[in-house]
């Protein structure tokens, strides 16, 4: 079946748009996250014309379709679960034209984040998504995603900074959502497109925001001895009314890993440090960066200073995004969560999250938005010791249980997709289930975009009286 | 067949991969096809395979040879994945498993050839009279055009190897420095040596350039001769027993030099005396054994060979070089990718080297400077295959020697 697909793939996308052989298919099978599938064939498509004719081929031949970007996901969004045609699209990478009066650019979905930030860098503009894999994640990835990033604090997730998208759809038409204007007439199909992680749609184009670069910044590096007091010098500063541009937590093991990695000069005797960043004017900058260190002396902070110039902030950043990397060599393993609680509640969450790590004898490690309570418990371990992963598992499923107990949220920036889709139901009823499947099934009859991804099967209402067209994918 | 050398990628290189993608931008290759399989975690996904029991296919072979070891996706990788010598080892199970003419050809050149002197003697011989006579047109077709980017050559060159320097003028000596000549750059790039013998003579060294010495085998390791590799690891680890540090002039063998211990019994304690002569000569600058002009001249683009950067992580030492010599040095590009030679990448892969030759010409050209830098014999050729005419490069302590007046810039 899939051989005569890849046949008609070669003739629409010519020999070097199409891959087929096993080894490259199980090269394809899997992304950043923890779950591996194979896919029947993968697909290159250059424009929107190819992706058009690659969804309609696929749909012929009843093969569903997932979207891939990078392949940096975290939660298995791009993973093939059936036989399925991987829409690969990185040579979509086109940045198209950058309108610099109305900050503003149409770029394909390949675009690799850093690489349009590069771009318009001289016009003094950015895309202000700024997730820890922006040198590799593609604009597309982050619109399945709604990914956030260090700034997402003060400039919010992607959801704020697509202004309109070009979508393929199931059946292959082309349409337009939303428009140059922020609030876009009729009903806002595009924040729905935005987080909908490929299963509503292709997002083949988009009109992105973009956001002046900042004049001047100050980065404050603050350490505590206790998490609370770090916690609560976060409630203060946002309290005070000063929204920094990003505000991040490091609990102790996390510090002395970085260092481990690189020097950063995170202070590694602390319980918590927190890195603060406030950009703007420069006046203004001065004097939210001194509201932010007398909020951290308030609060018993060991240390609260200003990074002295361009060179140390950037180290103290840099610390900061590498704390992946650190974990990285700690073992061969690591699960990383992405769970957001009301900021109130952060304390709370911390304990349970040492507790439920102790009980469970996992090496966890926090470091984190604070800024918004979204939390990134990472549990480092070698999964080939005898019963590690059922502990991982029981502990992530603790750890997503009191999240949503303490009013909080599944998934912060990463998505559900695979890895986060059968607890959907911890914070959803059966209406809210059922509401959003209607929305799935009005883009997507068929279920032919990246299916059983997002929403747990069953959360249709009433999921047996559903017809099954004939000659489609089951 | 699966993995069944010892020279095989270990599960624990291959596994100590996280699979975040961090590598993806940073890899050329990757970078020009948009293609996971052409990615280094595509290509430790696959070398994963094999380790569990998949066949050594065509496809693998594919991947494999696709990559050109450069080590950017090294440098980037949070997890410390010993990429370069997890693809040596991939490179040595091709070797068997895929057994063919064409690749037994080659380890003949890689493995003996380059390792007998009067071999490349000879054939620099027969090269030299063809570029005098401008007959390129019996150079077969894959060769050619690196054929036309060479430095003239010595019709007949006598070695350096087996000759011994005093320090110059007064002062004690500073210790010995064992020079490693090179296969290739012995008589292609044999001004660079000489430089190197003179400037570490003034830094107050003694140089020897031991008889014992041979090819340094990256060439055979990287194309998975990996039998050749460790012979010849074997033959300069004892050649160069006795001397307190080696100097190496080529980025590519000093590479290879300083792993080893991958090689050779007791490598790594020969691993930890190689440098490559940007940093002998960088140090001595700095500790004033050698003088700094005050004259300024005019920029000169730098062009990182990967390994140099990304493999043995100099950077600034080639620059400081450049600087003492009264240069400004020129950025051309801020992530150090590949120029495409890759040592036999060129010939091997034309079409994909080709490209990045180009993409690096391009960046030079943006860059302005007529005038380039380089460490590495490979990457001189390249760049000037693909820049054309009107360009000067040169390693680094030549333009530096140059400015301190100790010898003519002869060529272009
Ligand atoms: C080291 C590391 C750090 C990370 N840090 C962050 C972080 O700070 N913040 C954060 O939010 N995320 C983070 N992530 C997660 C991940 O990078 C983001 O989710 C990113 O947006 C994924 O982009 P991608 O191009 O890799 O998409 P992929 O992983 O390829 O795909 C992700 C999902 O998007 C869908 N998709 C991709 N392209 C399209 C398209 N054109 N149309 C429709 N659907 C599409 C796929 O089907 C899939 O469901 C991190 C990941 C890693 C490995
Ligand atoms: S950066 Fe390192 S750990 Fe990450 S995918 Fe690449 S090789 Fe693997
Ligand atoms: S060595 Fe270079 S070409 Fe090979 S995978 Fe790494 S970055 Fe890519």
């Amino acid at each position: 079946m899939s051989s005569a697909l890849a046949g008609e793939l070669r003739s629409i996308l010519g020999d070097d748009g199409v891959l087929d052989r096993q080894l490259e298919l199980h090269v394809y099978g899997k992304d950043s996250g923890i779950t591996r599938g194979e896919p029947s064939v993968v697909a290159f498509p250059e424009s929107t014309e190819d992706v058009v004719a690659v969804v309609k081929a696929a749909k012929r031949h009843g093969v569903s379709v997932v979207a891939r970007g990078s392949g940096t996901g975290l939660a298995g969004g791009a993973v093939p679960l059936e036989p399925s045609l991987i829409l690969a699209l990185t040579r979509m990478n086109e940045i198209e034209v950058v309108d610099v009066e109305n900050r503003s650019a149409w770029v394909g979905p390949g675009v690799i984040n850093l690489d349009l930030s590069n771009h318009t860098y001289s016009d003094g503009l950015h895309f202000a998504p700024d997730p820890s894999s922006q040198s590799v994640c593609t604009i597309g990835g982050n619109i399945a995603n709604n990914a956030g990033g260090l700034h997402c604090l003060s400039e919010g997730n992607t959801v704020n900074h697509v202004l309109a998208l070009e979508v393929v759809t199931a059946d292959g038409d082309v349409i337009e959502l939303g428009g140059p204007a922020p609030d876009p007439i009729g009903l806002d199909l595009r924040a729905v497109m935005v987080g909908s992680e490929g299963t509503l749609g292709i997002v083949t184009r988009a009109l992105i925001k973009l956001t002046p670069n900042p004049t001047a910044a100050r980065t404050l590096l603050m350490s505590f001895r206790s998490v609370e007091d770090a916690a609560k010098t976060v409630s203060d500063v946002i309290a005070a009314g000063v929204i920094p541009a990003a505000l991040e937590m490091m609990d102790r093991l996390m510090t002395v890993a970085v260092e481990r990695f690189i020097d950063a000069g995170f202070p590694t005797d602390a319980e918590a440090v927190l890195l603060a960043e406030v950009s703007g004017h420069e006046a203004a900058v001065e004097a939210e960066a001194e509201i932010i260190r007398a909020i951290a002396d308030d609060n018993n902070a060991i240390e609260a200073r200003v990074a002295s110039d361009a060179k140390e902030r950037q180290r103290m950043w840099l610390g900061r995004k590498s704390a992946f990397g650190a974990i990285a060599q700690m073992n061969p393993d690591y699960y990383l969560h992405d769970t957001v609680v009301p900021r109130t509640k952060l304390v709370e969450m911390m304990r349970n999250i040492y507790e439920i790590a102790e009980r469970h004898q996992i090496t966890m490690l926090n470091v984190f938005h604070a800024g918004d309570g979204n939390l990134h418990p990472l549990m480092s371990f070698d999964a080939s010791e005898e019963g590690v992963i059922e502990r991982v598992k029981a502990a992530a499923d603790e750890l997503l249980a009191i999240c949503v107990a303490l009013g909080g949220s599944l998934s912060g920036e990463h998505g559900i997709g695979l890895e986060k889709r059968d607890s959907m139901g911890l914070v959803f009823n059966e209406y809210d289930l059922d509401a959003q499947a209607r929305i799935s099934e009005a883009f997507d009859p068929d279920g032919s975009m990246n299916p059983n991804k997002v929403l747990p099967s069953g959360s249709r209402c009433f999921d047996f009286g559903r017809p099954i067209p004939e000659g489609t994918w089951v | 067949m699966p993995f069944s050398t010892q020279f095989a990628p270990t599960s624990q290189e291959v596994g100590s991969c996280i699979e975040c993608g961090l590598c993806l931008p940073a890899c050329p290759t990757f970078r020009i096809t948009g293609l996971e399989t052409a990615s280094p975690r595509g290509r430790l996904t696959a070398m994963s395979a094999v380790l569990a029991g998949q066949a050594i296919d065509e496809t693998f072979t594919e991947m494999m040879d696709g990559c050109l070891q450069c080590m950017a996706c090294e440098t980037v990788c949070p997890a410390f994945v010993p990429f370069g010598r997890a693809m040596e080892g991939a490179k040595a199970e091709i070797a068997v498993a895929r057994n063919s003419m064409s690749i037994r050809i080659r380890r003949l050149i890689l493995g003996r050839f380059l390792a007998w002197r009067a071999v490349v003697r000879l054939a620099t011989a027969a090269a030299a009279v063809l570029q005098r006579t401008r007959m390129s047109v019996l150079i077969p077709k894959a060769l050619r055009s690196g054929f036309r980017s060479l430095r003239p050559l010595p019709i007949w060159s006598s070695s350096r190897v087996g000759r011994t320097s005093k320090p110059l003028g007064e002062g004690r000596s500073r210790g010995t420095v064992g020079l490693m000549v090179g296969c290739v750059m012995d008589p292609w790039f044999g001004q660079v040596n000489d430089v190197a013998t003179r400037l570490l003579n003034m830094a107050g060294y003694v140089v020897v350039t031991s008889a014992e010495q041979s090819c340094c085998g990256a060439l055979a390791a990287h194309d998975g001769s990996a039998q050749d590799a460790r012979r010849l690891a074997h033959r300069n680890a004892s050649a160069f027993g006795a001397v307190d540090m080696v100097a190496v002039t080529s980025a590519g063998c000093g590479a290879h030099m300083k792993q080893y211990e991958h090689w050779t019994e007791g490598g790594d304690i020969f691993a930890a005396k190689v440098r490559d002569i940007t940093e002998l000569v960088a140090d001595a600058i700095d500790k004033g054994w050698l003088p700094t002009v005050d004259r300024i001249a005019g920029p000169i683009a730098i062009q990182d060979p990967c390994h140099l950067r990304h493999a043995q992580r100099v950077v600034d030492e080639p620059r400081m070089i450049l600087q003492a010599a009264g240069h400004e040095p020129i950025e051309i590009d801020s992530t150090g990718t590949c120029c495409g030679a890759a040592g036999v990448y060129s010939v091997l892969q034309p079409e994909l080297s080709g490209r990045l030759g180009v993409q690096k010409a391009e960046q030079v050209r943006a860059a302005g400077p007529r005038i380039v830098a380089s460490a590495n014999p490979g990457c001189e050729m390249q760049l000037r295959q693909h820049l054309g005419e009107g360009y000067q490069i040169a390693h680094p302590i030549e333009f530096y020697a140059d400015a301190i007046g100790i010898m003519e810039r002869g060529h272009s």
